[in-house]
């Protein structure tokens, strides 16, 4: 009964069979799946963006920040926004490698002329009841208004004019970290974010 | 009537968390709070059901030697779906639970009922098995969120309970906060149970 060929046909079809259904829901969830990826996205972009009638997510600009360790281009995506057509602000992801326990990624919506309009933190593993607060709107709401030029980009306890949390300094260095490294790219490669042709690297 | 007693008992006397002590791992993990600990529990049992109807109805053409492969492929499809079907409908509960529903996966309690019970027995007592042992586990993991989410957040199922003046005990959302409700809790149970006799 229990010969060999035996157990590979009841293994094969069993496998098959699992690899056939679970085709059949990939095939009807695809669809809903992306969509509430985008919408997440979407929604993301409105709370850092000032007012737009385009959607950002369709006008954007991919530009090199630099390599990763093995010499592989390190890309980030510049979502613009439109208001009747000039541009009203611009929003970009960076990552803040330094957090207490893993990347924080961070949605940081800018002005054209490169002051905060409002971050987002997009996800992060830190500390619940320190360290996630970063994720608080009261928290968020500090960096609003704030430019290289008017702000010292660091928390108060390095010197800098950024508020920490009680208990949870690491969080909020990171993030202040983060955006400001995000705000001197933009300063740097403006001319190619704002660009209108969809130029700059493919 | 004795399927009724099976549930019941799948539910206190053999529960899967408090009493089989099976299946720690999400228990522990994902209840920071009642909704999360539902969501679980649901997904789990979910699984639970749908892979002991499989395996029981395949126990007779599944050779005993392949059996613990062809297991665990039936229960890797469905936490699949569950997975899929959470991320396009329900994606807030996916991103709380995160990378722990395709841990249901290597949850043993799964696992150990399709050994232990549906490849053993027929298909309606091994669905009347997965429905009573997937309630017990999704009861165990929501008292358990609950009592966390209680102490630790000040809310139960989102809706503050104490005001604003309570100040959170942090270290019950924290991991060992865990194991600190798992521990009382189950001790509450054994008290309730020693009174009893």
């Amino acid at each position: 009964m229990n010969s060999i060929p035996r157990l590979v046909l009841v293994l094969t079809l069993i496998t098959a069979g699992a690899g056939l259904v679970l085709s059949l829901v990939e095939s009807v969830t695809r669809e809903p799946i992306a969509e509430q990826r985008r919408q997440e996205m979407l929604r993301a972009l409105q709370a850092v963006l000032p007012p737009a009638d385009n959607s950002p997510d369709e006008d954007t600009v991919e530009l090199v920040v630099g390599q990763d360790k093995r010499g592989r281009d390190v890309m980030r995506k510049f979502f613009r926004g439109r208001k009747d057509g000039q541009l009203s602000g611009l929003a970009f992801k960076v990552v803040a490698p330094d957090g207490y326990s893993g990347n924080i990624d961070v949605m940081v919506g800018i002005d054209p002329s490169g002051t905060v309009v409002g971050i987002e933190i997009l996800s992060h593993n830190e500390t619940p009841g320190l360290g996630d607060k970063i994720a608080f709107p009261e928290y968020k709401k500090t960096f609003a208004g704030k430019n290289l030029d008017n702000a010292d980009w660091r928390v108060k306890k390095d010197g800098g004019e950024f508020d920490q949390i009680t208990g949870a300094t690491i969080s909020p260095r990171a993030v202040v970290g983060a955006v400001r490294k995000g705000l001197e790219f933009y300063r740097d490669n403006k001319a190619e974010v704002i660009a209108d042709s969809q130029g700059g690297t493919q | 009537m004795s399927l009724v007693n099976n549930i019941k008992k799948s539910i206190w006397a053999e529960n899967a968390v408090f009493r089989l002590l099976l299946g720690l791992c999400p228990a522990l993990a994902v209840t920071t709070s009642a909704e999360n600990g539902l969501g679980m529990g649901l997904a789990t049992t979910f699984v639970l059901v749908c892979s002991n109807i499989v395996v029981s109805s395949l126990r007779k053409v599944i050779p005993p030697k392949v059996r613990i492969p062809s297991f665990i492929v039936v229960i890797a499809s469905f936490v699949t779906i569950v997975q899929l079907c959470m991320e396009a409908y329900f994606y807030d509960l996916h991103k709380a639970l995160g990378i722990f529903i395709p841990l249901i996966v290597v949850n043993c309690l799964i696992l150990g009922r399709a050994e232990a019970f549906a490849s053993k027995n027929k298909l309606l007592p091994a669905v009347v098995d997965g429905v009573g042992m997937g309630i017990g586990f999704t009861l165990a993991l929501f008292v358990l969120g609950a009592v966390r989410e209680l102490f630790g957040s000040g809310t139960l199922l989102g809706y503050s309970v104490f005001g604003e003046g309570f100040q959170p005990l942090l270290l019950m959302i924290l991991p060992p906060g865990a194991f600190i409700a798992m521990g009382l809790l189950l001790a509450g149970m054994n008290l309730f149970d020693a009174r009893k006799k």
